[in-house]
C-alpha cells in the first residue's frame, strides 16, 4: 500500500443534492428546510414571497437532517439573528446564522456532535441542548464547548419510533416517548439526582400502530399524535410538567389513507401530513377544514407552520417543497349558488345551459325560450321564444372574453340560429339541413374572424362566417363552405378551433379522430389535385343543402383516425405552435401540423381516476390546467402542479354544463334539479398555493443517463443569487449545462438539465406514458438540431425507455436556448412508437375470462447498437426478467420497434446488457454485446454477423411471426457467485478490451478480454466466421462494497470507479494486477440503482450522477 | 392485472402457497439451511419477530422433537408444537419471559427475520432493523448455548459494516447469506452467525440495550479502505428457481396451474379500523365551501387571500433547485 499516497486522486465532492425534504422550520420570515445533510434558507421578499436565499452545504456530514430547533431569544428577536441546533440520524450541530438586511452570513458552527444512538427530538433549555435518543434517554449537552452534562436513562429502555421533549429548563424537562409497543411513555428526567434511571410517570395507550410525529401546543394543555394506523390523536394532557396529570383522549382522527408521518398543533388548527401524499387541516374538535394535495410520490416527510402569515409549508419525498394558505373555518372561499330559475313567470323545463364570458350565462327551456341571467344584475331575462326549438335544442356561446356577445342555438330540423345577446330582436335565422343539427361549435382567429360549425346528417359541416355591421347592431351569417367527416356511426364533429396562422381549422369528432380542414377551401388553387392527402372534393351535394349557397363539401386534408378512442374528442386547443386535444379517453395529446399533416407529439394521461377530459385552457402564467370530469365531480387540475385547482360536486359529465375562464375569474355553469346552478371562483385558474421547489420523481430513480451538454453563451447568463463565492473567477453564467435522462418507479423519465456553473438541477420535461415503471433507458443519435454545420447551441438525441409489463417507448428529445425559462433551456419531445411484448392480450376479446399464462415480463436493461452508417438500422438489445436476451431493430429513426430475435440461454433473469465495438485496423467493426445474469454469469455475443444478411447466426423461428433464435454466445463466463448489477467495458491496447462487473455479493470482476477476427476469403461469397473471444488476465475483489455494486464505469486503462448500495464512491486503480483501492466517498442517496460518469472539461473534470432514492451529482478533477 | 400478476412476479410466493407455508421466506430458511446445515444437532430454537410465522413453520418440521419458541409484536396464528410469545422484544418483560424458558437449558439456534414496517426514509429504516437485529442479539446473550448458531436478517445499507463489527464480538463466524429466494433487487441478506462465544467477563444484561458500534479509524473505516465486510455467501444451488425472474403459470414440471389463496393472512393489522372506516365511507372528510349552496347570489363569493400572478419563485430566483419549465 505504499504507492497508496501518489494515488489519493481524484477526490470526489458532491455538486447537488436531491433528497427526501426531511426537516422544515419557520424561523422568523425565513425558511429552513433539510435535504440530506445541506439546509435551504428561504426569505420572505417585499412581495410576501418566499424565495431562496442560500444553500448551507454539507452541515450534518454524513447524517441526513431531521429537525431544527432555533434558540428563543429573551428578545424574541430572530429576524437578524439566530442560532439553531440542527439534528439527525446521530448527529448534531449548531449554527449561529445572520440574515439581516437580505444577505446571510453562517456566523459560526459548532463542531459535528456525533451521539451512540439516534436522536429523535432536541430542545434548546436556555444555553444547552437537550436531545432525546433512540432507547429512552435524554442527554443535556453544552454544545458551546462540546460537553456532555448529563445523560439519564428511563427504567424502560424500549426502542422509540418518536419523541418530544417540553419544558424551559432542566429541572422542568418532560420527554414524552413514543414506543414501539405504540404506547407513549411520559417521564422526567431531572427526577434523577444520582444518574439512576428513572420510571415513567404515565404510560398513555390508544394506537395501534407506532407512532411516528408528536406536538404539544402549551397554551392549551393538548397533544396530538399521529400514528401508523392512519389515525391523529389529540390528547388533553393539561400542563405535561406537572406529574401524574389526567391524559384523556378527545380526539380521534381518521382522515388520512396511509400512515401518518406528521403531526403539528397550532393555536386554533391541527396540521397532519402523511404516506397519502395529503397535508390535512384540522380543527381542534377534529373536523378536516383544507385539504392539500399535490406531492407525488411516497408523501410528505416534514410540515412547518407560519401563524402571522397562515401559511402551511409542507416537504415531501418527491423532493419538492410547498407553500399551502390556511383560510380557516367557513372562509368565504368559491361556492355553487342556484341562479333559482324555476318561477310561475317562466314556463318550461331547462334544456341546456351556457356561459357567454364568466358572468352572463344564457339558458333554453323545453318551450324553445332562450333566458339571459347577468350576474351584475341578478336576474333573469327573457331574450326570445321560437316554438321551432321546443323538442330539440342545441345552445353554445361564442369564445371570448365576454363571449362577443354572440350566442347559437340550433334544433332537429336543420335550423341554426345566432342570437346578438345585447340586441336579441337583431337575431339569424338559417336553415341549413333536412335533419337534425348534431353538434355547434366556433372557432375564432383573434378579433378578426369568427366561425360558426354546425354538424348535420351524413357527416355534413356546415361553416357559417359571422360578421357584425359597423353599427354593431345587426349581424350578418354567411355560409362560406362545407365540410365531409370521415365515415362513422356517430357521424358528427365535436369541437374545433384555427390553427395559427389561420388557414387550417382543427376539428375532433364524435369518433376519436382529430382532422384538419382548410378554413378557406374556395383559395385553394386547384383542388383535389396533389397528393392522396390533399384536399378534395369528397361529393357535390346540392340536393341535400336546404338554403345552403356551397355546393361542394370539403374533405380533410389530413387526419389521425381515432386518435382519442371510441369516446370522442372534447377539445381542440392551438398554443405555442402545438395542438391539443382531449378526449374521453382520459389521456390529451399534444400534435403539431407539419407540411399540412398532423402529427401526434406526445400522449399524456392526465390525474387517476380521471377518464372523461372535457378541456384545456392555457393560463395566465403558461402552464396548462385539464378540465374533466372525475366520478361525479368537474375538476380543474393542473398536470404541473398535480393539484386539482376547483372541484365542483355537479353529479357528472353527461349533464349540460358550460365553462368560462377570464383572468379575473372562472365560472361553471350545470343544470341540477330545475335549476342552473353556478360555480364562481375569483382568481381564474392560477393556483392559489406556492411551489417552493418543484419535485423530481415521486418514486425510486432507477436509471440515469447523460445525453450530452449544451454550451450557452454569455447572453444566456443566469441571474445568481446563490453562492456567487463559489463561482470559479470567468466561469460565469450558466456556461455548460449537462442534459441527463432519468426513469424512475413513478413510470416517468425524465429530461434534467444540470449546468456545471450553478449547482443546480432544473427538470425539462417529463415524460409519463410508460404504464409501468421504468427501469431503464438507452440513447442513441445524439446530434444537434441544425446539424453539424449549425454552430447553435441545441441536443437532439433519441431515447429508448423500458420497464415493467414489458413495455418499450421510443422518443426524440430536442433540447434548445430559450431565455424565458428559468433554465434557459426547453425540450421538446416527440413520441416515435411503442412496443409491448403482450399486445396481443389486450387485443384479446373475452380476455376477462382467461388466465393470462404469460410470465410479466420486466425490461431490466437496455443497451443500443449503432452499426456504421450508412447501413443496417441501430439494434436495441433488452435484459428481460424472464430469461431472455431479446433484440430489436429500430427502424425508420425508431418510429418503428420490430422484434428481431432473442435467447433464452440465460434461463435466469438477465440484470444487465451492454454493448461495445472492436475496431481493429483493416478490419471492419464489429458489434459485441455482452449480457448478465442473476447466476453470475456473462455471455458475449457477436451482432455483426447477427446483422449480416443470411447470416447463419439467426435460427429462423419455429412458426411464422415468431422472434429469430440467437444462436450460441461467443464466450460465457461465470464471474460471480449472483446477480451481476454493474457491467462496463473499455477497449484498451490493440484487440483487447477491459471488462469489469460488479455483483450483489460486493465482489469486483475485471478481465482483459481478446478479441480475434479472422476473416476469410470475402470474395468466395462465404461468410465470414465470427470472432474468437479470450479471457487473458482475470481479477476478482472479493468484499469491494458491503452491498450491491449497482454502479461502475471504466474510466480509462488504469482508473474504475464503482457506486454501491453502501453508499460509497469508490476509485479503483486497473492496470497493475489486481484493483487497488484507492479513496472513497460516502454520498447520501440510498438505494443508488444507476450510474452514469462523464467527463466535462479539462477544467471541470469528471461528473457523476447517481439515482436512487434520489440523486446526487458528483464531481471530481482528473 | 389481477390476483395472478403476483403469482407470475414471483415464483416463490405462488410456491409458498401451494406448499402451505405462511410466507415465501420459509424458502430462505431452507436455503440457508441447505448451507449451513443450520438444524443439526438443534433440539431448542427461538423465533424471534416470528409473525406470520413462516420460520416458525419451518422450525416445527425440521426439529423434530424439538422445542419452539415463537415471539413477535404481533398477533400470529396459532401453529402446532410452537410456544407463542407476543410481545415487543425490545422490552425488559418480554425478554424476561423468554429467557425463563431457557433457564438451565440454553437455546441452540436462536433465528430473527423481522423488519420493521418500512417508512421508506432509509437512514430510519436502516437504523430500526439494526436496533430490531441489535435486541435479538441482546436476547440471544441470554439463551443461545456456547457455540450456538444466531441467524438473522439485515439490511445491507451505508453502515452495515458495525453490525458486522457488533456481531464479530460475540460469534467466532459471522457471514452474510443470501439465499437464492430472496430477491436481487432487495437489500436483505442473512447474518449467519456460528459459534456463540462472549468476549471473557462478557455479563448479559437486559436493562441495558445493545446499541451500534461507530466507526473506527483503525479497523472499520467511515471512507477508508479498511471496512469490517464479512465474506458472503450465495445459499441455495442454481438449479433451484430464480426469485427475480418471471415465470409464465405453467411451470417446466408441467403442473398445471391453479389458483391458490395466501395461507395466512394478516391478523388485526394497524391499518385495520382505518380501512374499515374508509370501506364505509366514514373517513373525515373536508368541508368544502360548495356543499352549502347558497341559494341567492346576493353575495358574490368573496376572493381567496390570492397572491399576484408570478409568484413562481423558481422563474425568478436561480438556486440549487428543481425548477419545471414546461
Amino acid at each position: 500500500m505504499d504507492a497508496h499516497e501518489e494515488y489519493v486522486w481524484p477526490r470526489a465532492t458532491s455538486e447537488l443534492i436531491l433528497l427526501p425534504v426531511t426537516g422544515l422550520e419557520c424561523v422568523g420570515d425565513r425558511l429552513l428546510a433539510g435535504e440530506g445533510p445541506d439546509v435551504l434558507v428561504y426569505s420572505l421578499d417585499f412581495g410576501g414571497h418566499l424565495r431562496m436565499m442560500k444553500r448551507i452545504q454539507n452541515l450534518l456530514g454524513h447524517y441526513l437532517i431531521h429537525g431544527f430547533r432555533v434558540r428563543p431569544e429573551p428578545d424574541g428577536d430572530l429576524d437578524s439573528q439566530a442560532m439553531v441546533a440542527v439534528f439527525g440520524s446521530k448527529g448534531l450541530r449548531i449554527v449561529k446564522v445572520s440574515w439581516g438586511q437580505g444577505r446571510f452570513r453562517e456566523l459560526w458552527r459548532s463542531g459535528l456532535w456525533s451521539v451512540s444512538d439516534w436522536i429523535w427530538d432536541a430542545r434548546w433549555l436556555e444555553e444547552n441542548v437537550a436531545v432525546a435518543l433512540g432507547h429512552n434517554s435524554v442527554v443535556l449537552y453544552d454544545p458551546m464547548v462540546g460537553r456532555t452534562l448529563q445523560e439519564v436513562h428511563c427504567t424502560d429502555r424500549c426502542t422509540l419510533s418518536s419523541a418530544c421533549l417540553i419544558g424551559k429548563t432542566w429541572k422542568e424537562l418532560t420527554m414524552v416517548a413514543g414506543a414501539i409497543s405504540n404506547e407513549l411513555l411520559v417521564w422526567y428526567p431531572a427526577a434523577t439526582s444520582e444518574n439512576e434511571p428513572v420510571a415513567p410517570d404515565r404510560r398513555v395507550s390508544g394506537h395501534v400502530g407506532v407512532i411516528f410525529s408528536m406536538s404539544y401546543l402549551e397554551s392549551k394543555g393538548l397533544l396530538a399524535t399521529a400514528s401508523e394506523d392512519r389515525s391523529v390523536r389529540i390528547w388533553k394532557v393539561g400542563d405535561l410538567r406537572v406529574p401524574g396529570g389526567r391524559v384523556q383522549n378527545i380526539g380521534h382522527c381518521f382522515g388520512h389513507s396511509a400512515r401518518v408521518w406528521q403531526v403539528k398543533l397550532l393555536e386554533n388548527y391541527l396540521i397532519s401530513a402523511g404516506e397519502d401524499c395529503v397535508c390535512l387541516v384540522w380543527s381542534h374538535e377534529g373536523e378536516i377544514l383544507q385539504a392539500f394535495r399535490g406531492h407525488q410520490g411516497r408523501g410528505i416527510r416534514a410540515v412547518a407552520a407560519h401563524e402571522q402569515q397562515a401559511w402551511v409549508i409542507t416537504g415531501g419525498d418527491d423532493s419538492g417543497i410547498r407553500l399551502w394558505h390556511l383560510v380557516g373555518r367557513g372562509y368565504p372561499g368559491s361556492g355553487v349558488s342556484a341562479l333559482c330559475f324555476k318561477s310561475r313567470s317562466r314556463a318550461g323545463t331547462l334544456k341546456a345551459v351556457t356561459l357567454a364570458g364568466s358572468w352572463r350565462v344564457l339558458a333554453v327551456t323545453d318551450t324553445g325560450a332562450l333566458y339571459l341571467y347577468d350576474l351584475e344584475v341578478k336576474c333573469w331575462e327573457q331574450l326570445l321564444e321560437d316554438k321551432c326549438f321546443q323538442s330539440y335544442c342545441l345552445l353554445e356561446a361564442a369564445p371570448g372574453p365576454e363571449g362577443f356577445g354572440l350566442c347559437a342555438m340550433a334544433n332537429g330540423e336543420g335550423l341554426v340560429k345566432v342570437v346578438p345577446i345585447n340586441t336579441p330582436s337583431a337575431v339569424v335565422d338559417l336553415t341549413l339541413f333536412q335533419g337534425k343539427v348534431y353538434s355547434l361549435s366556433w372557432a375564432l382567429r383573434g378579433y378578426e374572424e369568427l366561425l360558426l360549425l354546425a354538424s348535420g346528417p351524413g357527416g355534413v359541416v356546415a361553416c357559417l362566417e359571422i360578421s357584425a355591421a359597423p353599427s354593431g347592431k345587426a349581424i350578418f351569417v354567411k355560409e362560406r363552405c362545407r365540410y365531409l367527416l370521415p365515415p362513422s356511426k356517430q357521424r358528427w364533429h365535436t369541437c374545433s378551433a384555427f390553427l395559427p396562422p389561420g388557414d387550417f381549422l382543427v376539428c375532433g369528432d364524435r369518433r376519436g379522430s382529430v382532422m384538419l380542414f382548410p378554413s378557406r377551401p374556395s383559395l385553394l388553387k386547384v383542388p383535389g389535385v396533389g397528393s392522396k392527402a390533399g384536399p378534395g372534393l369528397l361529393g357535390v351535394s346540392d340536393s341535400s343543402g336546404g338554403g345552403g349557397s356551397t355546393s361542394a363539401e370539403w374533405g380533410p386534408v389530413s387526419t389521425l383516425s381515432s386518435l382519442h378512442g371510441k369516446q370522442g374528442v372534447t377539445s381542440v386547443t392551438c398554443h405555442g405552435g402545438y395542438v391539443y386535444t382531449t378526449g374521453r379517453d382520459g389521456a390529451y395529446y399534444q400534435l403539431f401540423v407539419r407540411g399540412g399533416q398532423l402529427q401526434p407529439v406526445l400522449r399524456q394521461k392526465s390525474c387517476r381516476g380521471m377518464n372523461w377530459l372535457a378541456g384545456l385552457r392555457v393560463v395566465a402564467d403558461g402552464s396548462m390546467v385539464i378540465l374533466g370530469f372525475h366520478s361525479n365531480e368537474f375538476v380543474v387540475w393542473s398536470p404541473r402542479s398535480h393539484e386539482k385547482l376547483h372541484i365542483v360536486n355537479c353529479g357528472g359529465g353527461h349533464r349540460s354544463w358550460a365553462f368560462s375562464d377570464t383572468e379575473a375569474a372562472v365560472a361553471f355553469a350545470f343544470l341540477k334539479d330545475g335549476d342552473v346552478m353556478l360555480y364562481r371562483a375569483l382568481g381564474g385558474c392560477t393556483r392559489p398555493h406556492v411551489i417552493l421547489r418543484e419535485g423530481l420523481h415521486g418514486r425510486e430513480i432507477t436509471c440515469v443517463k447523460r445525453v450530452g451538454p449544451i454550451t450557452l453563451g454569455p447572453e444566456f447568463e443566469v441571474p445568481n443569487f446563490v453562492q456567487p463565492d463559489h463561482l470559479e473567477p470567468g466561469s460565469k453564467g450558466p456556461g455548460l449545462i449537462d442534459i441527463v435522462i432519468t426513469g424512475s418507479e413513478d413510470t416517468t423519465v425524465c429530461v434534467l438539465a444540470l449546468p456545471t456553473a450553478t449547482g443546480a438541477a432544473h427538470a425539462l420535461t417529463a415524460v409519463c406514458n410508460h404504464i409501468s415503471s421504468v427501469r431503464t433507458v438507452a440513447v442513441w443519435g445524439i446530434g444537434t438540431p441544425g446539424g453539424p454545420q449549425d454552430p447553435r447551441p441545441g441536443l437532439t438525441a433519441h431515447v429508448v425507455s423500458a420497464g415493467g409489463r414489458a413495455e418499450m417507448q421510443c422518443f426524440s428529445i430536442m433540447v434548445t436556448p430559450d431565455p424565458s425559462t428559468p433554465s434557459r433551456l426547453a425540450c421538446h419531445i416527440m413520441h416515435l412508437s411503442s412496443h409491448r411484448l403482450d399486445e396481443y392480450w389486450d387485443r384479446q376479446r373475452n380476455r376477462h375470462q382467461m388466465v393470462k399464462v404469460d410470465p410479466e415480463t420486466r425490461y431490466m436493461s437496455l443497451t443500443v447498437c449503432e452499426p456504421d452508417r450508412p447501413g443496417p438500422d441501430p439494434l436495441v438489445a433488452a435484459a428481460c426478467s424472464d430469461g431472455a436476451v431479446r433484440l430489436f431493430l429500430l427502424q425508420d429513426s425508431g418510429r418503428r420497434l420490430q422484434l428481431l430475435a432473442e435467447t433464452f440461454h440465460h434461463k435466469r433473469c438477465v440484470l444487465k446488457v451492454h454493448s461495445f465495438t472492436h475496431e481493429a485496423p483493416n478490419q471492419r467493426r464489429r458489434l459485441l454485446l455482452c449480457s448478465a445474469a442473476t447466476d453470475g454469469s456473462l455471455a458475449f455475443w457477436d451482432l455483426t454477423t447477427v446483422l449480416d444478411h443470411g447470416s447463419a447466426a439467426l435460427e429462423p423461428p419455429a412458426e411464422p411471426g415468431l422472434p429469430y433464435q440467437l444462436g450460441n454466445p461467443c464466450l460465457t463466463l461465470q464471474a460471480h457467485s449472483c446477480g451481476i448489477n454493474s457491467l462496463h467495458t473499455l477497449p484498451i491496447s490493440a484487440g483487447h478490451h477491459l471488462v469489469a462487473s460488479g455483483s450483489e455479493d460486493g465482489s469486483l470482476h475485471v478481465f482483459v478480454l481478446a478479441v480475434e477476427v479472422t476473416e476469410l476469403e470475402e470474395a468466395a461469397g462465404e461468410a465470414e466466421r465470427g470472432p474468437q473471444l479470450r479471457v487473458l488476465e482475470e481479477y476478482s475483489v472479493p468484499c469491494a462494497h458491503a452491498a450491491h455494486v449497482t454502479g461502475l464505469k471504466i474510466l480509462s486503462p488504469n482508473l474504475m470507479v464503482s457506486a454501491s448500495i453502501d453508499q460509497r464512491l469508490t476509485f479503483w486503480r486497473l492496470g497493475h494486477g489486481e484493483p487497488i483501492f484507492m479513496n472513497s466517498a460516502v454520498y447520501h442517496v440510498p438505494d443508488v440503482a444507476d450510474m452514469d460518469c462523464w467527463p466535462v472539461s479539462p477544467e471541470f473534470g469528471h461528473r457523476c450522477a447517481l439515482g436512487g432514492q434520489g440523486l446526487e451529482v458528483y464531481n471530481w478533477y482528473d | 392485472m389481477g390476483r395472478t400478476s403476483k403469482d407470475k412476479r414471483d415464483v416463490y410466493y405462488r410456491l409458498a402457497k401451494e406448499n402451505g407455508w405462511r410466507a415465501r421466506s420459509a424458502f430462505k430458511l431452507l436455503q440457508l439451511d441447505e448451507e449451513f446445515q443450520l438444524f443439526q444437532g438443534v433440539t431448542r430454537a427461538v423465533d424471534l419477530c416470528a409473525a406470520p410465522g413462516s420460520w416458525s413453520q419451518v422450525l416445527s418440521q425440521k426439529i423434530e422433537g424439538g422445542h419452539v419458541v415463537a415471539v413477535d409484536l404481533q398477533a400470529m396464528a396459532p401453529l402446532p408444537g410452537v410456544l407463542q410469545i407476543q410481545g415487543d422484544i425490545t422490552q425488559l418483560s418480554t425478554a424476561k419471559e423468554i429467557i425463563q424458558h431457557f433457564e438451565g437449558c440454553p437455546a441452540d439456534l436462536v433465528v430473527c427475520d423481522g423488519a420493521p414496517d418500512v417508512t421508506g426514509l432509509h437512514d430510519v429504516d436502516e437504523y430500526m432493523q439494526a436496533q430490531l437485529l441489535l435486541a435479538a442479539l441482546n436476547i440471544a446473550t441470554h439463551v443461545l448455548k456456547p457455540g450456538g448458531c444466531f441467524v438473522a436478517k439485515i439490511f445491507r445499507g451505508r453502515d452495515v459494516t458495525l453490525l458486522y463489527s457488533q456481531l464479530r464480538v460475540f460469534f467466532s463466524s459471522v457471514v452474510c447469506a443470501k439465499p437464492r429466494s430472496s430477491r436481487n433487487s432487495s437489500i436483505e441478506a442473512f447474518a449467519v452467525c456460528q459459534g456463540y462465544d462472549p468476549p471473557e467477563g462478557f455479563i448479559p444484561d437486559l436493562t441495558k440495550p445493545l446499541l451500534d458500534h461507530s466507526y473506527d479509524p483503525d479497523f472499520n473505516q467511515l471512507d477508508g479502505p479498511t471496512r469490517i465486510i464479512v465474506p458472503f455467501v450465495t445459499c441455495g444451488d442454481l438449479s433451484a428457481y430464480d426469485s427475480d425472474r418471471s415465470y409464465p403459470l405453467d411451470l417446466e414440471d408441467g403442473s398445471e396451474y391453479k389458483y391458490t389463496p395466501p395461507t395466512q393472512p394478516p391478523i388485526s393489522p394497524p391499518y385495520q379500523e382505518a380501512c374499515t372506516l374508509k370501506k364505509k365511507g366514514q373517513l373525515a372528510k373536508e368541508i368544502r365551501p360548495q356543499e352549502t349552496p347558497i341559494n341567492i347570489v346576493d353575495v358574490l363569493p368573496q376572493p381567496l387571500a390570492v397572491p399576484p400572478r408570478h409568484t413562481l419563485l423558481t422563474s425568478e430566483v436561480e438556486d440549487s433547485d428543481m425548477n419545471c419549465s414546461p
